[in-house]
């Protein structure tokens, strides 16, 4: 790999070495982390796959500032800028992983004792220390959405976040990343420990919910006098939820629970997403007719791995349910993002759907689309170079730029 | 579109056969030519436009001028890649969870994995007739090694099966192949949840080396009186002491494999490192003892139940441990590791052995060592290459054809025959 500072105008190419002589001379300005002298930083010659449309061969990708500024194959060079040839190369968008407990120690996961409680918030546990970080930048996985376990039937919010950076704030790309529901009896020492023990029980906190809800804007539309209602950290957050301002991202494996959640949402009407989905496929009809969408997994450690199963993304896909890949990482390490999509790709998803699948259609559900997910002009520059067909598994990830910064680079990791 | 109809026909005359005769073997008296595809022998070099052609459950040619016999079934394999079924060095399938560890004792070298072998079940065709693991014959594996699972220090006598044949005699294909044992967490785990020993890895191994001085007192003891009562564990660790069978010892960490080669060394016996997420850092000794390797998924190479490693304590993930090892003349097989429930990893199943593999093309390893590390290999860590692991004049008939090449995500497995049977047609 090499990068050059750009000289003015189209200088010959054959004067790089001289242009590399100079770059040796300018080593502390290329070693400094602000990129060209305008902040431009050039990436040319890959075929790059927007997730926004055709893939395009021997293209330009122009970042300046952290955002990229132009993608297409006849893009004029700003001078000064900081070129990479990539020549031979494949670019894909930085990927999304939906379902994630990355950053996170293990028994900080599940509040077990605590079957319902949307007042955890993922981010009063994250560790940005956790060295799996490293390694899914080392699989091109740039943004995730990482939160609670599934011990609990609720269990709290989940971060949208960069898997990259020291600076927390930045790091965050929506910090009301979605309220994480759990189906399934979470203990049998204590109620709910049946199925429809949780659906009656989930039911039950979005009625004290609503009430909790009411009794506020009685108090906000009256007089105000006396005592206000009391706060609960719960109810608060669960109200958000009913209001739609934050998402439901809900753990669900069966059919049958995939039917109680869709029946809860017919009832409450809040934003859904199912994760796992395992058996969402036998029913993708009725998810689709709601518009609800899918996160998928090949396979987990609990799950038998049937084909028909495998088959389920391009199922859900083709009934027009909007699906996203997901590692649950450290079930499946992060860095395998990609694999699962060739996985799904291989049981009859298209491949730019596969791709979609953990690009932008993520973005979309995790609602940072307008952000990340996709190669488009305005959006922050996190995008992944390889050295061959991004679904193989014999292919490697080469670099990685994360907010237009070169994150990852093989060539200098001695792997 | 014709070659369906006749995969149709092909099994149609085998079950008719089966109905007909009484007997699966009858298919096997006419030869089959697979001709016309990419042929990888796997112990020579690819033969474009090649044929191999199987009577009797053998091989009995295979090339790229080979005369085909009068009267023989020819399956056109022109676009198709044909190479030797897989052979997966290390799972616990076809065996149900409640059957894997013998939890009760942390020493039980007298079981047999093989009489936990259910391939009648769950992973079988569910129907009366000829036996076949269906999910495993998918991914093109016809031979695994099989085993309980981590939880004891000993855990009994693995064994070397194929995944499809008319009686269940007729899958076994080495029984016993080894004496299977696990150093480090796996048993200490297992004896914390029921408050007993081993709860360090200095009573793992002191445990280990006491039961192998008994075996090495009871041998002596039945030489100079073979009318002593018979102990059936002492038996088996016999077989391991005399090198009848190997060990075949699950360590992971620098120290655990340090500690097996040091045991095996103290009692003379064969070993065979399983797991061997670090076994990098004794490559070098492990070439010179020639110490073979069955390291786990590339994707996930720590497989044990469903254990994620403690990073302080194990090496961090390196997907490159397969090249190095084979760079520096270690034996390496690659291995599913997988369970009846599934896997951690991505690829986890044994299903996807070939594809799982495939990722370690990306981390400096040759295409054709990573298709030995799937099948020839495996055979001779096994102890199984002379029938085994290539298509080689006599081996067993046990031959896959691919509708691509056999690393890219894309391809599928075909067709699958074991021992001259066509037990596999991919149904689109």
């Amino acid at each position: 790999m090499i990068a050059i500072e750009n000289l003015p105008s189209d200088r010959p190419r054959r004067r790089r070495d001289m242009v590399l002589a100079l770059c040796a001379l300018g080593a502390l300005s290329l070693a400094s982390p602000r990129l060209g002298a305008q902040g431009v930083l050039v990436v040319r010659g890959a075929t790059v796959h927007t997730a926004a449309g055709a893939p395009i061969a021997n293209a330009t990708i122009v970042v300046r500032d952290g955002k990229i500024a132009a993608v297409g194959r006849d893009v004029a060079i700003p001078s000064g800028a900081r070129i990479y040839d990539v020549a031979g190369k494949v670019i894909i968008p930085g990927l999304l992983d939906e379902h994630s407990h990355i950053g996170s120690k293990p028994s900080d996961l599940n509040d077990r004792p605590m079957i319902i409680g949307p007042q955890h918030r993922f981010i009063d546990a994250l560790d940005l220390d956790d060295p799996s970080w490293k390694v899914a930048v080392s699989g091109g996985v740039t943004t995730v959405t990482t939160g609670p376990g599934s011990g609990e039937n609720v269990s709290g919010m989940a971060v949208v976040i960069k898997t990259f950076g020291t600076d927390l704030a930045r790091r965050i790309v929506l910090e009301k990343g979605g309220m994480k529901f759990a189906m399934g009896a979470k203990r049998n020492d204590a109620y709910p420990s049946t199925t429809m023990g949780v659906a009656a029980s989930l039911r039950q906190y979005f009625i004290k919910t609503q009430e909790y809800t009411a009794a506020w804007k009685r108090w906000d539309d009256g007089d105000k006098k006396g005592t206000p209602p009391a706060r609960d950290l719960g109810y608060e957050a669960m109200s958000e939820v009913l209001s739609k301002k934050v998402r439901a991202r809900a753990h669900v494996h069966s059919a049958t629970d995939v039917m109680t959640l869709l029946r809860l949402k017919d009832e409450f009407g809040f934003d859904l997403t199912l994760h796992h989905s395992t058996e969402a496929y036998k029913v993708a009809a009725e998810i689709a007719r709601r518009g609800v969408s899918a996160v998928v997994l090949p396979l987990g450690p609990r799950i038998g791995v049937a084909e028909d199963a495998m088959s389920g993304p391009a199922i859900l896909w083709k009934a027009g349910v909007k699906i996203a890949m997901h590692t649950d990482h450290p079930v499946i390490d992060q860095k395998w993002l990609r694999l699962c999509a060739a996985l799904a790709m291989r049981y009859g998803l298209p491949e730019d759907e596969a791709l979609k699948a953990i690009t932008i259609n993520t973005a979309q559900i995790a609602r940072v689309a307008d952000r990340v997910g996709s190669i488009e002009v305005g959006k922050d520059a996190d995008f992944v170079v390889l050295n061959g067909v991004w679904y193989e598994p014999g292919s490697r990830v080469d670099m990685v730029f994360g907010d237009g910064a070169l994150i990852y680079d093989r060539s200098t990791e001695g792997k | 579109m014709n070659r369906q109809s006749e995969s149709v026909r092909v099994i149609g005359a085998t079950v008719w056969l089966v109905l007909a005769c009484g007997s699966p073997v009858a298919a096997q008296d006419r030869a089959i030519a697979i001709r016309g595809g990419t042929v990888i022998p796997v112990d020579g070099a690819v033969i474009p436009n090649g044929t191999v052609v199987m009577r009797g459950g053998k091989i009995i040619a295979v090339g790229s001028n080979v005369a085909i016999p009068a009267g023989a079934e020819v399956v056109d394999a022109r676009g198709k890649y044909v190479m030797p079924g897989l052979v997966d060095a290390m799972t616990s399938l076809g065996i149900s969870s409640s059957d894997m560890n013998e939890a009760s004792d942390p020493l039980a070298p007298q079981l047999r994995i093989s009489e936990s072998f259910n391939p009648f079940g769950d992973f079988g065709s569910g129907q009366a007739g000829p036996l076949r693991m269906k999910e495993l014959l998918s991914g093109g594996v016809t031979t695994m090694y099989i085993a309980p699972a981590d939880a004891a220090v000993i855990g009994g006598q693995g064994a070397v099966v194929k995944t499809a044949g008319p009686t269940l005699a007729s899958m076994i294909v080495r029984d016993p192949a080894s004496i299977d044992m696990t150093l480090g967490e796996p048993p200490k785990k297992a004896a914390a949840q029921r408050q007993r020993d081993p709860a360090t890895r200095m009573a793992e191994v002191a445990m280990l080396r006491q039961m192998l001085v008994r075996a090495q007192e009871y041998e002596r003891n039945m030489v100079a009186t073979p009318t002593l009562p018979r102990d059936l564990a002492m038996e088996a660790l016999g077989k391991l002491l005399r090198r009848e069978i190997p060990a075949r010892l699950q360590a992971n960490s620098p120290g655990d494999i340090r500690t097996a080669m040091n045991v095996a060394r103290e009692f003379n016996f064969d070993l065979i490192i399983d797991g061997g997420a670090a076994a990098q850092v004794h490559q070098a000794a492990l070439a010179e003892r020639k110490i073979p390797v069955v390291l786990g998924q590339v994707s996930h190479p720590y497989v044990s139940n469903e254990e994620i490693p403690d990073k302080s304590e194990y090496p961090p993930v390196d997907e490159g441990t397969a090249a190095k090892l084979t760079a520096a003349g270690v034996k390496t097989a690659i291995a599913s590791f997988s369970r009846a429930f599934g896997s951690l990893a991505p690829a986890g199943s044994a299903k996807w052995l070939l594809l799982d593999a495939s990722i370690a093309t990306g981390y400096g390893m040759s295409e054709t060592d990573v298709l030995r590390a799937v099948t020839l290999v495996p055979a001779e860590i096994l102890g199984v290459s002379t029938r085994l692991g290539s298509l080689t004049t006599g081996k067993d008939a046990d031959v896959i054809v691919l509708d691509g090449p056999p690393l890219s995500i894309k391809t599928w497995v075909e067709r699958v025959y074991v021992a001259g049977e066509l037990v596999h047609v991919r149904q689109r």
